[in-house]
């Protein structure tokens, strides 16, 4: 019989993980992450249209301004990184801590594929949940003293750079879980401690993070809520949109490439 | 994958559908959902000639029963000559004569000044303004049905004329004219589309302005060296809303988005050092904590919020430095 090829065993290991990670425990927490800028949107669009425009330090804010605000501080500073850790560094790490993974790379197939069905089920999973719910965001807020066809040119590109986001640091972390041993606080102390640290100072170590090429994609303009953000933004250096999309490529490619490499690789030896 | 999954992956991908194409419905045909029904301008601008690089909406007379006009009146130790001038010349007070106001300035030909024209509406006694201004050498002619009052300050030709009742055209000669002349149709303003939808993108304010700024900087006669500092800048909107305070949005649109880009870099800069700098003047720093940077492609945004306050400090400033008498 002949092994199935990487792609196809892939395929497979999607289709039976999709189910898995939809409906699992953890997805209460991803309805959660999904789920809160809507109720917030939604909030914000009955209280501006029973109280008048929202106003932010006095001054009238539209609802392309609050969209960007929304897609900033909710989905770029913290639920796609925090997606990408979850989701990312458990697509392995689980399976050696319920130890099941033996079940998995006894079967005549590349184990390579397991890692590579586990994440293109994590990005359709994650994306499914997250694009939705920054269309549902759009169509509340976008609204609000303006008009939604104004904000539908940077609701393309957030859909495409949010897609892009979680598909770099699911890949980033899919890594750190088949080769570390405590992935989450590896990929905790990366995304809110190493990432915003190099971003704030000049230098050339900002180019090791994700968020420095993820964060020239985004279409609103950075908003300036605090010190620590007024700072980051003195020393804002933008990457060309074209460098950004390719660096983001080679980190998605290489990432996942090495993960592929640690599970071929790798003995997982598993505690009694 | 189950029936369960297969059901959430529809749904998802209807909830995108939906979405995506209600916005792109929206982008195509200009559909807006908002509350407020905005106008496409006052209907003023029909008087305006489409060359224009300014033109400004201001309702007086909100502005000038604001609290803080009363405000700024009882702090500034400004004298009203101008005002006494202007009112000495036309007869026109600003003050209770004037409800709303439509400027515009015609940058003119390359090597000659602009020229300016303001359109009030409001409550005139025509016949005491033709006869004031009489009274002070100015000339009247009939043009094209309608009463023109010209005074001729050496090079300066100034005109006043009743274009229709309660409606006021006062500036230079060729541009009373030319309202006078698209009263009866013809190339104004609202031909303009790129104007005109910088107007109707405008928040409601009681004031208002949108311009070209490189028109308006090649009239400026600015130095090389500043020129070439200045941003490329093409379009440029402010609207503001004055009552105790003044809180509004300026916006830039600049040639490409680089220039954007840079743009709000160079904003946020001078943005951190003012608020860095607040510390010092904590009666700024509302002001100065209002600023907000915004703007999507190739707008920049900064919206603002100057509290009364601002000006009960500015007015002791300017208390406290002026000369005392003995």
């Amino acid at each position: 019989m002949k092994q199935p090829s990487v792609g196809a065993a892939s395929a497979r290991i999607l289709d039976l993980s999709l189910g898995e990670m939809l409906w699992s425990r953890r997805s209460v927490f991803l309805a959660l992450v999904a789920g809160a800028p809507v109720v917030l949107a939604a909030v914000v669009r009955i209280a501006t249209a029973s109280f008048g425009p929202m106003e932010i330090n006095g001054a009238g804010v539209t609802g392309g301004a609050l969209f960007g605000l929304s897609i900033w501080l909710l989905y770029i500073r913290f639920i796609v990184p925090v997606l990408g850790i979850f989701y990312g560094t458990s697509l392995i790490a689980d399976e050696v801590d319920d130890k099941t993974i033996t079940y998995l790379f006894t079967r005549p197939i590349p184990r390579s594929a397991v890692v590579f069905g586990k994440y293109f089920a994590y990005l359709a999973c994650t994306t499914l949940l997250i694009l939705p719910s920054v269309v549902l965001v759009y169509l509340l807020m976008a609204s609000i003293g303006g008009s939604l066809g104004e904000s539908f040119p940077a609701l393309l590109a957030d859909l495409a750079m949010l897609a892009v986001g979680l598909a770099a640091y699911g890949a980033l972390f899919a890594f750190v879980g088949a080769r570390m041993k405590r992935p989450l606080v590896t990929g905790l102390v990366f995304a809110f401690g190493w990432e915003p640290a190099v971003l704030l100072f000049p230098g050339y170590l900002k180019r090791l993070t994700v968020a420095y090429y993820l964060q020239a994609l985004v279409p609103h303009a950075m908003p300036s809520d605090s010190a620590v953000s007024i700072l980051m933004q003195v020393f804002h250096d933008v990457p060309p949109v074209p460098v950004s999309l390719a660096s983001l490529a080679v980190i998605i490619a290489a990432a996942l490439w090495a993960a592929g490499r640690t599970v071929e690789t790798r003995e997982y030896v598993l505690e009694q | 994958m189950t029936t369960r999954t297969r059901y959430f992956v529809i749904a998802s991908l209807l909830v995108l559908i939906v979405g995506l194409g209600t916005g792109l419905v929206a982008y195509y045909t200009g559909f807006q959902m908002t509350a407020l029904a905005r106008r496409g301008g006052p209907q003023e601008l029909q008087y305006v000639p489409n060359n224009v690089s300014l033109v400004a909406y201001a309702d007086v007379h909100a502005v000038m029963t604001s609290e803080l006009r009363q405000r700024v009146h009882d702090a500034a130790t400004v004298t009203h000559n101008g005002q006494q001038e202007f009112e000495n010349q036309t007869g026109i007070n600003i003050e209770t004569d004037i409800d709303h106001i439509v400027a515009c300035l015609d940058p003119g030909p390359q090597g000659q000044e602009g020229s300016g024209l303001v359109l009030a509406r409001g409550r005139f006694n025509d016949a005491k303004i033709e006869s004031l201004m009489r009274a002070h050498g100015a000339l009247v002619e009939d043009y094209h049905g309608k009463r023109v009052i010209t005074t001729d300050r050496k090079a300066e030709s100034f005109s006043v004329a009743f274009v229709q009742p309660g409606l006021v055209a006062v500036g230079s000669s060729p541009l009373v004219r030319k309202a006078i002349d698209l009263q009866s149709g013809g190339d104004n303003v609202t031909n303009n589309d790129e104007l005109m939808g910088l107007v109707r993108s405008l928040e409601s304010g009681n004031a208002w302005a949108v311009g070209r700024f490189d028109a308006l900087r090649s009239k400026a006669h600015l130095p090389e060296t500043m020129t070439s500092q200045i941003p490329a800048i093409s379009w440029f909107s402010v609207s503001s809303h004055i009552n105790g305070g003044i809180r509004g949005v300026i916006r830039a649109e600049t040639i490409d988005e680089q220039a954007a880009t840079n743009l709000r870099d160079v904003l946020r800069g001078f943005m951190a050092l003012a608020k860095m700098q607040a510390g010092a003047k904590p009666e700024y720093g509302a002001m100065l904590q209002s600023l907000e940077l915004g703007g999507t492609g190739r707008t920049v945004a900064l919206s603002f919020s100057v509290p009364a306050q601002v000006f009960d400090a500015l007015g002791q400033a300017g208390h406290a430095g002026a000369p005392r008498h003995r």
